[in-house]
């Protein structure tokens, strides 16, 4: 029969070993996390000469396996396709990213952004204006 | 046939089969970008090249190469891949490749035929093209730095559309499609182009960026327009109809399509439809609900026996038809039913009735092509019904059918070659045909011989005499009526409808005459055709909604609303005030009578007058079926819901039955079932392209009578009619019809126009005995000295003030 001491002397050890390391745990607010830059947060929808880049190609929403991409195009002065409405419903995306793989301009990206709690679910439908690249 | 083997596999073909059809027949599939399978082969892009055993050391086009016995073909080798790759390398060399802003991304030959042969980058540097791309028109836009100068535009354009508005200009790199002087397209906007444009060089404007093609539903349905029954695809993304989708395959006329079907479908989810029932309360159309208008409208009914009457468009679907006469007859106890303002289904309902002992044509589409000789009364019919007109221009430029037109205007069909066309004073195309009868009498050419009554008839319109009355020469009459007899199959088309109080049943009389005479009926190719105006013009006449005995017939309905002895006036989709003549008296009827209720999808210049306005669903949001003018039933089913709270007239007067305590057909199938005319047609078994209803002729030569209308000196002869880029009033709802067409015009001829110093576009004033309109002025090279040519569509400056329902107008025209 073994010694009935030696698994909780094993256990001790490691107990008494976490004593003396720095801890793991995040005191969030208060400390914030290091966000990896491959991270998949909240979209944004990227901006070059003032203007979104994005061309209103649809293929975003074609590939979104959530079905929460909304876009709409419209003509502007010079006839160029721009999108006139851009949405992402964030309760229904599963942050897959295929969104930003299909975009055959470049103009979407995800950022680090991961807060994105709120009370009124209308408030989880991100806007074009919201969406926007902030400089 | 030809035998030939496709890849090992073996194949018999015709002998003037291509390659390309052969490798078809054998389930090989050889990739096009400029072939067409309604185009003449053209062989521009070298996308088909194949290894012919026989013909080693180049490569061969498969879609102009013609079969020969024994050939060895392989479809697809490594030099047939290579060179394959190198067309589309080339292709895409200059082409701006802006898929992801292109509206044909998804939907185009050069991407399909990139991503199938894996070209991926290219072993060429080339600038990109820099041509300016045409917004120069509402519909079409033209973006040539994305052609790929196939050439199917430019040959649909001349080969089905016989247009010929777009042509290939300049040389080498510099090749581009181009228009007349280089100028903005102005055309029939047809939209036959775009639909086979491989890329994206040519677009629908009115759809430009509404949706990406694969996001949309297609849905099958048939063109609410006109006759002809065209079916078509409507492209449909929440829950609203977005464009009209080509499909080369769909209908007898492989997916052509004109103006009116391809860019005036916007009326089906316009903003300015009807969404919930109005009544009319202190003066004011208000809001109100369904159980509310119903009750109404029941109350006013019941009992009404004939001081109650309905007025129906023949757009409705033969079920509605059903319910609404049986509403009529059996509910409310009325005789009065009719539709097209009486007179405008007279030619088929009366004439062809007696003459052919059936109200229909004994011809259909189909028959033009089989055909050789048509005969064409009024060149209107190319207007009426541009898709038929493809059909007489394809008969005449494939087939070399011969094509005689007697007609009171030039127009597209008398410019088609070897067209002959008889030009006669309006008013005096029945004394015409006669005189042609009278010519298959005199020189025996007659097969069938002609009763004492018709022969003596005859009598009085020798080609002589006529000549003077018509101003057509007697020897183009004789040479007319010899041409006829001498066809072995011939075809007689005219154009009936609203607008055209000539078309009446004494045309279809001495037309039917000259077929019996001359024993052209009950055989393929051969015979009658009636172009009815409205998509279902033939349903009405087959569900039967006409007066009854003893009934009242529109004009008499409309009398006798004036006079207070109708003193319920229900109108189902007609627009009385614009479409009928004498827009006076409509006023007057429409405002006398007690109780108006108009059913209809819009607020329409006769549902303003109305005391109860039931908002109804559009072709899109129903099922049913609709005849075309040649007796093809055909089926259509709801695209998307109703808008608003419109509902399908099939419930509205299904309720109304209910209310009144009958017992309506719970279904369509049931409502169809009910039809004699179409016994021996399933509903549930109508698939796509429907089934033909029997036409059972019993030939009888009746006498016409002639009426010679004079117009005073001084006067101009005004026609009514159709434009082309209309039918009817509801395609002025379209916005695709009205932004090439939206204004009332008249046409007068480039002499008269001159004299009275009137120049294209100016406004002129029409005067008749009835009242005045102030129109623009159309120069035009079609119309003859003292004739004037006038659309009826438009509630603007409406032709109905002046036109009182005769079918030559005297007028007076001024600056
Ligand atoms: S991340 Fe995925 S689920 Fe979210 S929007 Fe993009 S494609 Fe859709
Ligand atoms: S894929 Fe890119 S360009 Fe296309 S709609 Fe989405 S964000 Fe816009
Ligand atoms: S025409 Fe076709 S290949 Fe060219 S940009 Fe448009 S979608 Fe792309
Ligand atoms: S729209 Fe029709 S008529 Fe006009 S250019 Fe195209 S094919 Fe020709
Ligand atoms: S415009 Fe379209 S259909 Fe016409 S030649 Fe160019 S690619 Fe072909
Ligand atoms: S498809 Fe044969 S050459 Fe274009």
């Amino acid at each position: 029969m073994p010694n009935p001491f030696t698994p909780i002397m094993q256990g001790m050890k490691i107990t008494l070993g976490h004593v003396f390391k720095k801890p793991v745990t995040l005191m969030y607010p208060d400390e914030r996390p290091k966000v990896a830059e491959r991270f998949r947060g909240l979209h944004a929808l990227k901006v070059s000469h003032n203007k979104a880049k994005c061309v209103a190609c649809y293929l975003c929403p074609t590939v979104c396996p959530a079905k929460c991409i909304t876009v709409e195009a419209g003509e502007d002065a010079n006839h160029d396709k721009f999108a006139a409405k851009y949405e992402i419903d964030m309760l229904r995306c599963i942050f897959c990213g295929y969104c930003v793989e299909a975009c055959p301009v470049d103009a979407l990206k995800m950022t680090g952004e991961f807060e994105l709690a709120n009370y009124r679910r209308e408030d989880f439908v991100f806007t074009k204006e919201r969406l926007l690249e902030k400089k | 046939m030809v035998t030939l083997t496709i890849d090992d596999k073996q194949v018999s073909v015709e002998k003037d089969a291509t390659i390309y059809d052969a490798a078809k027949a054998a389930g090989v599939n050889i990739p096009i970008l400029c072939h067409d399978k309604k185009l003449k082969p053209f062989g521009a892009c070298r996308m088909c090249l194949v290894e012919v055993e026989q013909m080693k050391g180049r490569l061969i086009p498969a879609c102009t190469t013609p079969v020969t016995e024994g050939m060895i073909v392989r479809s697809s080798t490594p030099p047939v891949e290579k060179a394959r790759k190198l067309v589309l390398e080339l292709l895409m060399l200059n082409h701006p490749l802006d898929c992801p802003v292109c509206d044909k991304g998804g939907d185009c030959e050069l991407q399909n035929l990139a991503y199938d042969h894996k070209v991926n980058s290219n072993r060429l540097a080339d600038e990109k093209f820099h041509h300016e791309i045409d917004y120069n028109n509402p519909l079409i836009e033209r973006d040539q730095n994305r052609c790929v100068l196939c050439g199917k535009c430019v040959r649909i354009c001349d080969e089905i559309v016989a247009r010929g508005a777009l042509t290939f200009i300049s040389r080498g790199i510099e090749t581009t499609i181009g228009t007349e002087f280089d100028g903005p397209l102005s055309c029939e906007f047809c939209g036959s182009c775009i639909s086979v444009c491989p890329v994206g060089a040519l677009l629908a404007r009115p759809f430009k960026f509404k949706s990406r093609f694969w996001a949309m539903t297609k849905k099958k349905s048939v063109c609410g327009y006109c006759g002809t029954g065209c079916n078509v695809t409507l492209g449909v993304k929440d829950n609203k109809v977005l464009t009209t989708v080509y499909d080369e395959n769909q209908g007898f006329h492989n997916g052509q399509l004109c103006v009116r079907g391809r860019f005036g479908y916007q009326f089906i989810s316009s903003d300015k439809r009807l969404k919930t029932p109005l009544i009319r309360k202190n003066d004011q159309l208000v809001e109100a609900g369904w159980d509310e208008a119903l009750a109404l409208v029941a109350e006013r009914l019941k009992g009404a026996g004939s001081a109650a009457a309905a007025l129906a468009t023949p757009r409705m679907t033969n079920e509605e038809l059903v319910l609404l006469k049986q509403l009529m007859t059996q509910q409310v106890g009325s005789q009065n039913i009719d539709h097209s303002a009486g007179y405008g289904h007279a030619a088929v309902s009366e004439g062809l009735g007696k003459s052919l002992g059936v109200a229909a044509s004994s011809a259909t589409i189909l028959d033009i092509q089989k055909s050789d000789l048509i005969l064409a009364i009024k060149t209107d019919v190319y207007e009426t019904h541009p898709v038929v007109g493809f059909e007489i221009n394809m008969a005449v430029k494939n087939k070399g059918i011969k094509l005689q037109i007697i007609s009171d205007k030039r127009g597209k069909l008398s410019r088609l070659p070897g067209a002959n066309l008889l030009l006669n004073k309006p008013g005096s195309d029945v004394a015409l045909l006669n005189a042609v009868a009278k010519v298959l009498l005199d020189e025996n050419l007659a097969v069938t011989p002609a009763t004492p009554e018709l022969a003596a008839a005859l009598n009085d319109f020798t080609p002589e005499k006529v000549a003077e009355l018509t101003g057509v020469a007697a020897d183009a009459i004789r040479d007319l009526a010899r041409a006829y007899a001498a066809a072995e199959k011939a075809i007689i088309l005219f154009t009936s409808g609203l607008a055209y109080p000539g078309a009446d049943a004494q045309l279809a009389h001495a037309a039917a005459n000259l077929a019996i005479l001359g024993g052209k009926l009950g055989k393929e190719g051969s015979g009658i055709l009636a172009l009815q105006e409205k998509n279902n013009s033939q349903g009405a006449l087959d569900v039967g909604f006409v007066p009854g005995q003893g009934g009242l017939d529109a004009q008499q309905i409309l009398a006798g609303c004036s006079a207070g002895s109708i003193k319920t006036l229900l109108i189902a989709g007609e627009n009385p005030v614009v479409s009928y003549p004498a827009q006076a008296q409509v006023k007057k009827a429409l405002d006398a009578v007690e109780f108006l209720v108009v059913a209809d999808l819009f607020l329409t210049e006769t549902a303003q007058m109305a005391d109860v306005v039931l908002p109804v669903c559009s072709y899109a949001e129903k099922a049913g079926t609709f005849t075309a003018t040649d007796r093809r039933v055909q089926k259509i089913s709801a695209a998307i819901p109703a808008v608003g709270q419109s509902k399908p007239e099939f419930q509205v007067y299904g309720e109304l039955i209910s209310l009144l305590g009958g017992q309506p057909a719970a279904t369509q199938a049931e409502a169809f079932a009910q039809i004699a005319a179409y016994a021996g047609i399933s509903y549930a078994e109508l698939g796509e392209g429907g089934a033909f209803a029997a036409v059972k002729l019993q030939p009888v030569q009746v006498v016409p009578k002639v009426v010679t209308v004079a117009v005073d000196a001084g006067k101009f002869a005004l026609l009514t009619g159709a434009a082309l880029y209309h039918c009817g009033t509801m395609s002025l709802y379209g916005e695709g019809t009205v932004s090439v067409c939206g204004e009332a015009y008249v046409e007068i001829s480039r002499n008269d126009a001159a004299k009275m110093n009137i120049s294209e576009g100016a406004e002129v004033k029409l005067t008749s005995s009835t009242g005045t309109v102030s129109v623009k002025a159309r120069i035009s090279p079609r119309m003859s000295e003292g004739v004037a040519f006038a659309p009826y569509h438009f509630a603007e400056a409406s032709i109905n003030t002046v036109w009182s329902g005769a079918a030559v107008t005297g007028v007076t025209i001024s600056k």
